[in-house]
């Protein structure tokens, strides 16, 4: 069974995959090993790390199925990296070191430039979208949205202060009355006396119509008010 | 002539699970007795847990005391694993720090450094004279049967040997086995068996067990020194033993299998038992798997740090084709094992820092051909994808258990999802556990993989032509047989599509194996629910539900839970599984099986499927 000849794994996590092969991989090996990355590369996946650290490769086949693997990868708008740091390897890639991206570990590569990789994300997005953009219409496209971020905030924190100017008001306000509520309350209490005794004649109760029942009286008591005057 | 003894005492290694700080007080305790006596010499072995138990257990001045008494030839501490590995079985770097461990902790409470070389399991093979010569060893402590073998001879061995291998050298020194087990008994004949060991001014070696339950601990010690006053024996330590005598002469190779694993009589090395037992080597690889995984992940101290963790799974009590505590028979014991292991895994995914779908095709059982390994975040499994697309383990990482590890009666490992096609007829569920038992109608042809990966997650496809006999009746299908697995989350999916690729029609049943190790220890009542409502089951007689749509084991004392739905309703046969034992101790349940079916019928080159959902949690 050709898939029972290779030793492979393969780690997918957002927009990494890696893919390591290892052991001796000779030519009984080469089509089992073909197969399978052909099928893993076909999915998902900004880059593809191929790592190779552990391979040791006994037939020159390989090469050029890399290079094939290559631009396979990139016709998928992806990026392949070859992960190994040992001689051997570098020996057997010798001749096409300028074509393949080698790295020694994952890290090494994450480490080799931001600006590079957010491109490659923007490529590869940008063929699975369907939607591509140029640099300067993704700029001026970034500005406009930062601009409207902006302004959106700056509304926000204008609103914000409007709302805490009017709370403090209504808390003012509200402080106030009860203030007023607390001195009419003293008021009442300290003329509740002369009231009870009939020195002072609680005017507060006609001023509800409610409780006026004889009109000509209450006409009569505006005029001696008047008169009095 | 009063025969001159050399005296090793030693723990079982169960003792380290129960009770150990009781164990280690009253160790010290019979230890002080002993040295108070003032005509007990003796050796003694003690592993690394029980060591720091004695150093938190001990009165003060005790160790000085125990100092002294090493100084005046009294007492010698013997020197090995610090988990008493039998070492031949784990990878050379494992091996080394086992030994530098203890050989610290020996260094740090006696300030010593061990001559003398034990295990108790007695295993012996001859790679282990480099190893221990290059830990400062002089002797080591071997089975009298095995230097017979060596010898070629049957009569009694005593003295020492030495042994070279690789341009290394040691001395081996035997512990007689039947001198030990007469004083073990208290056999009165112990004085003619040992006579034979000390003709010509030789020391016998023999050793002696620690009672493992505290209370007898002292009690034991008291009859020992009860035994060298009534006898007025000669006692002496083995390194003082090693250093008076001279070789008895050069051993070419030597091979024991040890005492006590469970192993028959016949076999020749501790490997035997990775080939008896399933459940012993899933564990012994797995362990082996982990410490590859981080050999090439990871470097320097992070790497030291690592296999630190790995270190308690080497524990021999791991390596024991023995019950109730003693060994793999135990699900307790098989349950602290794999914790061991998941710990350790879990660790490793944290130190490289995984998040995602890893799959791995590799030769992880070491047997000559692939498996699949595949893990998320929340569980992982091991896919025999050319035995019948069958899982070997699926743990889950919450609750750090292994699901699939239950014992079989049959030496055979327990397994995930292995189908069967079953003849159209009436079973009773006694009848069906047993045809599933006996693996009757089993498809288990070799499948060819592939992996698709989605944006959702991967894809584990498995083809391939399934041949299955029902009595006179043959049958060929295509099965096709799909594991998906999400990204995030701790569901996966099974699916599968049957194709009659003959053209005469078929009618039976198909259905699919899980022969889980949950509710086999602690608390079973309410731990099976279909449709979620408890299923009223006895854990002795199997009984079949009829159309459910989901099942659910919830283990509290595993704190783990299991979850089948179904996509539509399926037979179930719910069954418990037992022990080896269970002849003898019929109660001892080692889990329980689940075998959802659906009837089939299939006219030539007609297909159907079926589709269950496993989710995998911690409660």
């Amino acid at each position: 069974m050709k898939s029972d000849l290779i030793d492979i794994q393969v780690e997918s996590r957002g927009n990494d995959v890696e893919i390591s092969l290892s052991g001796s991989l000779g030519f009984p090996q080469f089509s089992a090993v073909k197969e399978k990355l052909a099928m893993l590369v076909d999915g998902p996946g900004c880059f593809f790390f191929l790592n190779l650290q552990n391979a040791h490769f006994t037939s020159d086949h390989y090469i050029d199925f890399f290079l094939e693997l290559l631009s396979r990868v990139k016709s998928q708008k992806s990026t392949l990296i070859l992960i190994f740091y040992s001689e051997e390897l570098y020996k057997y890639f010798e001749r096409y070191q300028n074509i393949f991206e080698i790295y020694e570990t994952r890290a090494a590569y994450k480490k080799s430039g931001t600006k590079k990789q957010l491109q490659q994300i923007g490529i590869h997005y940008g063929s699975r979208s369907g939607i591509s953009l140029s640099p300067s219409v993704a700029v001026s496209f970034l500005a406009l949205m930062l601009g409207l971020f902006v302004t959106l905030f700056i509304i926000v924190s204008i609103q914000g202060h409007d709302i805490s100017d009017k709370q403090a008001q209504i808390i003012a306000l509200q402080n106030q009355k009860e203030r007023y509520i607390r001195e009419i309350d003293k008021l009442e209490s300290s003329i509740g006396p002369l009231r009870k005794l009939g020195v002072i004649q609680d005017t507060t109760m006609l001023s509800s119509f409610g409780l006026i029942q004889d009109w000509v009286g209450y006409l009569e008591y505006l005029e001696n008010t008047r008169l009095e005057k | 002539m009063k025969p001159v003894i050399s005296i090793v005492l030693l723990l079982p290694p169960s003792t380290a699970y129960e009770k150990l700080d009781l164990v280690a007080h009253n160790i010290l305790s019979g230890m002080s007795k002993m040295l108070e006596s003032g005509k007990v010499r003796f050796s003694i072995f003690m592993d690394g847990p029980t060591l720091e138990a004695a150093n938190r257990a001990a009165r003060p001045l005790m160790f000085g005391r125990f100092k002294r008494a090493i100084e005046e030839d009294y007492l010698e501490i013997l020197g090995g694993g610090y988990h008493d590995p039998m070492l031949p079985l784990f990878p050379s770097e494992l091996q080394a720090m086992q030994l530098d461990e203890h050989r610290k902790l020996l260094w740090k409470h006696f300030s010593i450094e061990p001559s003398g070389y034990f295990n108790s399991s007695m295993v012996w093979e001859m790679e282990m004279t480099e190893l221990l010569e290059k830990n400062r060893f002089e002797y080591a402590l071997v089975q009298e049967s095995a230097l017979q073998d060596a010898l070629g001879r049957t009569t009694p061995v005593s003295g020492w040997y030495s042994v070279e291998d690789k341009g290394s050298f040691l001395r081996v020194v035997p512990v007689s086995e039947s001198l030990s087990q007469a004083i073990e008994n208290d056999d009165f004949q112990w004085q003619e068996i040992a006579e034979p060991y000390c003709r010509g001014g030789k020391t016998a070696v023999v050793a002696l067990d620690i009672p493992p339950k505290p209370g007898d601990i002292v009690p034991f010690f008291e009859r020992l020194i009860d035994f060298v006053e009534t006898n007025d024996l000669q006692t002496k330590t083995v390194s003082s033993v090693v250093n008076e005598q001279s070789s008895e002469g050069r051993i070419s190779f030597l091979l024991s299998a040890g005492r006590r694993i469970g192993l028959p009589s016949k076999a020749k090395t501790c490997r035997e038992l990775l080939v008896r037992r399933p459940e012993v080597n899933l564990l012994h690889k797995s362990l082996l798997s982990l410490f590859r995984r981080a050999d090439a992940n990871l470097q320097g101290k992070e790497k030291q740090e690592f296999f630190q963790q790995l270190l308690p799974a080497m524990s021999p009590i791991f390596y024991r084709d023995l019950p109730s505590g003693e060994g793999m028979r135990s699900p307790m014991v098989r349950w602290w094992g794999s914790r061991f292991l998941l710990k350790a895994a879990n660790q490793l995914a944290e130190m490289s820092s995984f998040d995602g779908i890893r799959l791995e095709i590799a030769d992880f059982m070491l047997e000559g051909r692939k498996l699949i390994w595949a893990e998320n975040h929340d569980y992982s499994f091991m896919l025999d994808y050319f035995g019948g697309g069958v899982l070997r383990i699926l743990n889950t990482k919450a609750s750090e258990v292994s699901m699939l590890g239950a014992w079989r009666d049959d030496g055979e490992p327990a397994l995930g999802f292995m189908d069967f096609m079953l003849p159209n007829s009436d079973f009773s569920a006694s009848k069906l556990d047993l045809m599933l038992s006996d693996r009757e109608g089993v498809l288990c042809s070799p499948y060819d993989y592939q992996i698709k990966r989605h944006d959702d997650g991967t894809d584990i496809q498995l083809l391939s032509e399934q041949h299955f006999a029902l009595g006179e009746q043959k049958g060929l299908v295509h099965v096709g047989k799909e594991y998906g697995l999400a990204a995030a989350g701790s569901d996966f999916t099974l699916s599968y599509n049957v194709q009659n690729t003959a053209f005469a029609p078929f009618k039976g049943f198909f259905g699919t194996l899980i022969e889980t190790s949950l509710l086999a220890c602690g608390e079973k009542k309410g731990g099976i629910k279909i449709d979620g409502k408890e299923l009223v089951f006895d854990f002795r007689e199997p009984l079949i539900y009829p159309d459910a749509k989901s099942v659910e084991i919830h283990d509290k004392t595993t704190s783990s839970h299991l979850r089948f739905d179904f996509e539509q309703p399926v037979a179930l046969l719910v069954a418990p599984l037992f022990s080896a034992s269970a002849s003898a101790a019929p109660e001892d349940i080692q889990g329980v099986c689940l075998f959802p079916f659906w009837k089939i019928s299939l006219a030539g080159t007609e297909e159907q499927t079926f589709k269950l959902s496993a989710h995998i949690s911690k409660r």
